[in-house]
């Protein structure tokens, strides 16, 4: 299996403050890989310092075979940066021109790749406009172009959908869909859990800097299934029977919603409950989200969140 | 770097600021030749060959001492955000991240960048000759010599704001890069004033303002290539220029020092941009 993304310890300190530290990462070609986290948690700067915006302090990575920073592999990358900010005194188009021209596009391939991008992108339309007067989602539009420009083996989005409208985020996630289908992989940066869960193969979470959990989409939620419960008369300690054999998500009014290893665990629970004097009203299991993963693993990490 | 370089180029004649310093250098050059014009109508008048041949050396220097202040604001203002105004808005991280090496984009901003103000600068030269040659008939040896010394003073302040661009905020670059070339103009009239007066410690003061930004001495330069002072008296060579004359010409080492100077600032930029993090 080859990789198009490997990160060995990677690992960058602003002074006294952890940027990112001791990054290990394997994405495989062809994979769509999410890489969460929550605000300041270093996933941009994880980012940066893959394409080469960032020098790291220390560690080494591999980006389709080649060493972080080689000009080889960035003629194989796209980057989407969060902010999406470009010269807004040229057209979309001359910007597509420019860029082309800083990937050493030849004037064939500059034909015929510029007009396909910004049909993609949505952006025909506007592409003999200025920039200065495109809207937000119109400029993280644009930005997509660009990745998309050179027809990249590996493309980074940093928070690629967030100035889009949810028709945009549509056609965003089935661009994406589209690339994996000819090969091509996407390391993607989001807060939109839901939107991860719908594409990624893979994902690995951050927080403070460090990788707290990484795996495919599939073993993540194969872990645990939720279940959530309607009971009446819930004391302490029917909450304590419960924690014994599952973990407590989310508490409402009469309501417990609570993870547990597997489905053959779920009558444990219901007996558990009709044990500890509580009136079970009723009982609904389903697979765990990626939202609730990542919740539940910042509340492991830090017990207050 | 070539794609850099004409990416900059063009985007130079996108700046407000070109706007601004277009209609300045025509509000002055018109001045100038109503100046000029008035002047001489009356010196003709009066047939005094004497006043005629001081008043329009005068008039000259004037030109490009005042047209080199409207060269070197738009050099400074245009120059201050070439990195570090790509950093602040965010829009180098689409460049950096293509396959061009960092040092090619910092060589790429400094020619593109260049060539226009230097362009700029040969025109508004240009332009101040034909109003003098026009309308004074004054024969000046050496004019494509002084028109390259005249558009070097850009590229000098170029290399100065494009090292402080890689180093600190637009803003503060920006007014680095003035304060120095505000010394140069100051430590510049200091060392005329240390030859007027034949006083050692100002003239010192002058030629290290002029190390430090040697601006002034290539307006300096440029007066003895145009006007070629005959006076070996500097009080006479001061009768001859005026308050804008040069009383000791600029040796062709101080040349060499400022293509070393324009060099090293470069290296410096090119050094400083590569170990610097974008974002």
């Amino acid at each position: 299996m080859n990789l198009a993304v490997e990160t060995d310890e990677l690992t960058k300190i602003y002074g006294d403050k952890v940027g990112c530290e001791r990054i290990c990462l394997s994405v495989p070609e062809g994979q769509i890989f999410g890489f969460l986290g929550p605000n300041g948690a270093g996933k941009s700067t994880l980012v940066k310092m893959l394409v080469g915006l960032v020098r790291p302090t220390s560690g080494s990575a591999r980006l389709l075979g080649k060493p972080l920073g080689s000009l080889e592999a960035r003629k194989k990358i796209g980057f989407l940066p969060e902010n999406f900010s470009y010269h807004e005194w040229m057209t979309g188009r001359q910007l597509l021109e420019f860029h082309a021209a800083l990937y050493g596009m030849s004037r064939e391939s500059r034909k015929r790749r510029i007009p396909l991008v910004m049909d993609l992108a949505g952006m025909s339309a506007a592409a003999g406009r200025k920039v200065r007067t495109y809207s937000k989602g119109m400029k993280q539009r644009l930005g997509i172009a660009v990745s998309m420009l050179s027809d990249p083996d590996l493309l980074f989005l940093d928070e690629p959908t967030s100035a889009l409208d949810p028709l945009g985020r549509r056609e965003v996630r089935e661009i994406l869909l589209q690339l994996k289908e000819r090969g091509k992989t996407i390391f993607l940066n989001s807060h939109l859990l839901s939107e991860v869960e719908m594409i990624c193969d893979q994902v690995a979470f951050i927080k403070g800097g460090r990788i707290i959990a990484q795996g495919s989409t599939v073993e993540m939620q194969a872990g645990s299934v939720v279940v959530e419960l309607q009971v009446e008369n819930v004391s302490d300690a029917l909450m304590e029977e419960i924690k014994g054999i599952s973990k407590i998500i989310g508490t409402g009014r009469n309501t417990v919603r609570a993870a547990v290893g597997s489905r053959e665990e779920i009558p444990r629970l219901a007996e558990a409950v009709v044990r500890g004097g509580g009136r079970l009203y009723r009982l609904a299991h389903e697979k765990l989200s990626l939202e609730e993963i990542f919740v539940s693993l910042l509340r492991e990490e830090d017990p207050d969140c | 770097m070539l794609t850099i370089m004409r990416f900059t180029f063009r985007e130079a004649f996108n700046r407000k600021i070109l706007l601004v310093s277009v209609i300045v250098a025509l509000v002055f050059l018109a001045l100038y030749w109503t100046g000029i014009f008035y002047a001489v109508r009356d010196i003709e008048r009066s047939q005094n060959s004497i006043l005629a041949s001081v008043i329009y050396s005068q008039f000259l220097l004037l030109g490009l001492y005042f047209g080199g202040f409207i060269v070197s604001f738009l050099a400074i203002l245009s120059s201050a955000g070439l990195i570090s105004g790509e950093v602040e808005s965010g829009a180098i991280q689409a460049v950096a991240t293509k396959p061009v090496s960092r040092t090619g984009i910092v060589l790429g901003r400094f020619f593109g960048q260049g060539l226009f103000l230097a362009f700029y600068a040969a025109v508004f030269f240009a332009a101040i000759y034909a109003v003098v040659r026009t309308l004074t008939g004054m024969d000046l040896a050496g004019s494509w010599r002084a028109m390259a010394v005249f558009s070097l003073q850009p590229v000098v302040l170029l290399s100065a704001s494009l090292l402080s661009s890689t180093l600190t905020t637009t803003i503060a670059g920006g007014s680095v890069v003035f304060m120095l070339y505000t010394l140069s103009v100051i430590g510049g009239f200091i060392e005329q004033i240390g030859w007027m007066i034949n006083n050692l410690p100002l003239k010192n003061a002058g030629i290290i303002s002029s190390l430090i930004m040697p601006v002034d001495s290539l307006y300096r330069k440029n007066v003895h290539i145009l006007l070629k002072p005959q006076a070996d008296d500097p009080l006479a060579s001061f009768q001859q220029m005026g308050p804008f004359g040069s009383f000791a010409e600029p040796s062709m080492w101080m040349m060499v020092y400022t293509l070393a100077y324009v060099a090293a600032l470069l290296m410096l930029a090119v050094y400083a941009f590569n170990k610097k993090d974008l974002g």
